[in-house]
């Protein structure tokens, strides 16, 4: 390195020279410290572990919830969404005694302009014994949305932020459903994991579960010089996944309708233990309406509180004499709905079978005869069970087995909302057993494959799996020639014009082809001998059912009503509150439902 | 240049070198003895990208801590809306509809038979 030594005779006396070299100086000596220091403190020095987590800036994750998908009506309307709700709690231990004093007589006005539910005063008090108390999570309130939210961060002391005003807001998120509680066992729920209750995925909430809820993400944040918080693009972002939406069949005017018809009918009645009404569109399968009303039994109230549509499995009771008729007809047992069978009294000894009805029809028409059709309309078992033992006794039994299994009654399809009972039709063994199947008994079915096997009458024969997300999709294309459908169509117009629902569909606004049927609730064997049907005081538990499809000569809906009700002297039939409520639906849809709209052509 | 020198000799001359340079240091004229003076202006011009550099990240920082922000406005909005959508889809429930024209003295009520729609 050269010597620079002609400079230096010009430093003598160089005043400013000298200034600038001993500042150059000092920040030589300050860099050469700086060095030192970094080169100790990354070498030598060892942080007390106190305070090195506080003063480390470092990395923090951050779990992404998705936002759950909302549930819609198939006309796009909200039927389930989610937002956060907002839980307050207040450290009481921060700020100055005074000046925190003097701001507590605002702010318990505030809270109690916000939550009324306490006075200013109380509130008051509330305060500030958890100051006394040294409570720094004293829970404000309840929880609220953002709205109100940005009220509550306006109150004095809050306003001030955590650390001056100790207001804690936790936030969480939440379920909400715009129509309250209409279809909410259809719409469901999921309940937080919960150890005394085994089914916490309830409903289209619950059964797609995986598609509303999408994917959790990550991302780290870091903190900047200044102290803020900011996402750190150097580490790993998994970005969070969106749960889908899902567009369901109900339409929730439908919905509403149908449950105010039925409401209409049991509500006030203490012999009720529930009712259940679905409506389905009979070219699809769609299920427009699913409602399931149950009392309540801390409120007396009818609440959705359990899928009896699909979760009760019972004897169909008369209903079940459409199946046994599309047997006959089908094999050719019987030539038309006018063929007569001899009365007999209503009585067939080997078989148990004992009908009143009968015996009055002789009494009216004065005739040792009926037609099938007649038969049908009253809802006489004697018929039925005529038939079905004179066609189906002995070594026949299976082929009516093997019709039920192309009737799709003998397995259960795959539904949209989980809990759909499977159907029971033991094979009958003795002839009182084959009897009572062919009008409804010793066997077990749920309204919804009831409505099932109708609304494929309706269909011309073709089956359509009820649906209410995934479909529409055909269960079969013929459970029977056009002509048999035509046949019961024709049947059950009988029923509802001149039969046992005569009297609940008179003058309905629409033509309506359906079967009513009643059968009863079992009681434990022993309560009253061998009768399982009554319990010791001869009460009884009715369970009546109407079904059926309009307009009766170009369906377009097919409909099931049942009633269940607790042990009661009273009478509860299918042709009463159902049949009741399905024609307060009927009537209400043909006014809004375009089917029955009538087209004006607009001329130039 | 120090090839072919014995060992002692070296080392003195390595000493020199390091002396020389600790005392251009203090004098302030290290730079100038390594006769970099014509280098001047990179010199200059490094410094310059470098505190750029440190003023840009503190910049980005500061963005950075904006967007986060204006994300939990979005976010904030985002709730409001849903609030909104709540709001209004229960007050298009036809039975809240219908009480609400009674309340208002409407003479609207519900239909009585199905509309006639025009086709053009």
């Amino acid at each position: 390195m050269n010597q620079a030594t002609d400079t230096a005779p010009k430093r003598k006396n160089d005043r400013i020279g000298l200034i600038l070299y001993m500042i150059y100086l000092a920040m030589l000596l300050a860099s050469i410290v700086l060095i030192g220091k970094i080169v100790y403190m990354q070498v030598v020095w060892q942080p007390d572990e106190k305070i090195y987590d506080p003063l480390t800036p470092r990395n923090t994750k951050k779990v992404l919830e998705p936002v759950r998908g909302n549930i819609l009506d198939r006309k796009g309307r909200l039927l389930a969404m989610s937002y956060p709700v907002y839980i307050l709690h207040m450290d009481c231990t921060v700020g100055k005694e005074s000046e925190w004093q003097s701001k507590v007589p605002a702010l318990a006005e505030g809270l109690h302009r916000i939550f009324p539910e306490m006075t200013a005063a109380q509130y008051g008090k509330m305060i500030r014994q958890a100051r006394s108390k040294g409570q720094r999570y004293l829970s404000i309130g309840k929880p609220i949305d953002h709205k109100t939210l940005n009220k509550v961060l306006q109150l004095p002391l809050y306003s001030e932020g955590r650390n001056k005003g100790g207001l804690i807001v936790e936030q969480k998120n939440t379920r909400r459903y715009p129509y309250g509680t209409l279809a909410r066992r259809t719409i469901g729920f999921v309940r937080e994991s919960n150890p005394g209750v085994s089914n916490n995925l309830v409903g289209i909430e619950g059964k797609f579960n995986d598609i509303l809820h999408g994917k959790d993400g990550k991302e780290w944040f870091r903190q900047t010089d200044k102290g803020k918080v900011v996402r750190n693009f150097d580490s790993v972002y998994v970005k969070a996944e969106d749960g889908r939406d899902i567009v369901t069949t109900i339409d929730i005017d439908y919905q509403e309708i149908a449950d105010k018809a039925l409401r209409a009918q049991i509500d006030g009645n203490e012999d009720i233990e529930g009712a259940c009404l679905v409506l389905m569109e009979v070219s699809t399968g769609a299920i427009r309406a699913m409602v399931n009303l149950k009392k309540d039994s801390s409120t007396g109230r009818f609440e959705e509180i359990e899928n009896m549509a699909i979760g009760r499995r019972h004897e169909p009771g008369s209903v079940f004499k459409t199946v046994t008729l599309m047997s006959v007809l089908d094999d050719h047992c019987i030539k038309s709905l006018d063929e007569m069978i001899p009365t007999n009294h209503g009585r067939i000894s080997e078989a148990r079978v004992d009908d009143q009805h009968i015996r009055d029809h002789e009494a009216k028409d004065r005739t040792s005869s009926i037609s099938v059709i007649d038969g049908f309309k009253i809802s006489s078992n004697y018929v039925f069970a005529k038939l079905t033992l004179d066609n189906y006794g002995g070594r026949k039994v299976d082929k009516l087995m093997d019709h039920f299994k192309e009737y799709g009654l003998t397995s259960k399809f795959d539904f949209d909302l989980d809990g759909l009972q499977a159907p029971n039709l033991p094979r009958p063994e003795h002839l009182s057993d084959l009897a009572r199947v062919g009008y409804g008994y010793a066997t077990e079915l749920t309204p919804l494959q009831v409505l099932t096997f109708y609304n494929a009458i309706a269909g011309k024969g073709r089956m359509m799996k009820p649906y209410l997300v995934d479909g529409p999709c055909v269960l079969d294309k013929s459970i029977c020639p056009a002509a048999v459908a035509d046949t019961l169509t024709r049947a059950l117009k009988a029923v509802t014009e001149d039969g046992t629902a005569k009297w609940s569909l008179q003058n309905c606004k629409v033509t309506v082809a359906g079967k009513t049927g009643t059968s009863f609730g079992t009681f434990p064997k022993g309560q009253r001998g061998s009768d399982p049907y009554h319990d010791p005081s001869g009460r009884r538990k009715y369970q009546g059912t109407f079904v059926g499809y309009f307009p009766a000569d170009d369906p377009q809906y097919s409909v099931i009503s049942t009633v269940y009700s607790y042990p009661t002297i009273r009478s509860y039939q299918g042709g009463g509150i159902p049949a009741r409520a399905i024609r307060a639906l009927i009537d209400e849809l043909y006014i809004i439902d375009p089917y029955w709209q009538e087209e004006l052509v607009q001329c130039d | 240049m120090m090839e072919g020198l014995q060992p002692g000799r070296r080392l003195a001359k390595v000493w020199t070198l390091l002396k020389n340079s600790l005392v251009a240091i203090v004098k302030g004229q290290f730079l100038l003895r390594l006769n970099v003076g014509r280098y001047f202006i990179h010199v200059i011009f490094t410094f310059f990208v470098l505190g750029a550099v440190i003023w840009a990240s503190l910049q980005i920082d500061t963005t950075l801590a904006k967007v986060e922000k204006n994300k939990e406005t979005l976010k904030e909005m985002e709730i409001l809306y849903s609030e909104k959508a709540f709001d209004v889809a229960t007050l298009g429930r036809r039975t809240t509809i219908s009480e609400m024209l009674k309340t208002m003295g409407s003479s609207v009520t519900e239909p009585e038979k199905p509309a006639k729609t025009v086709k053009k």
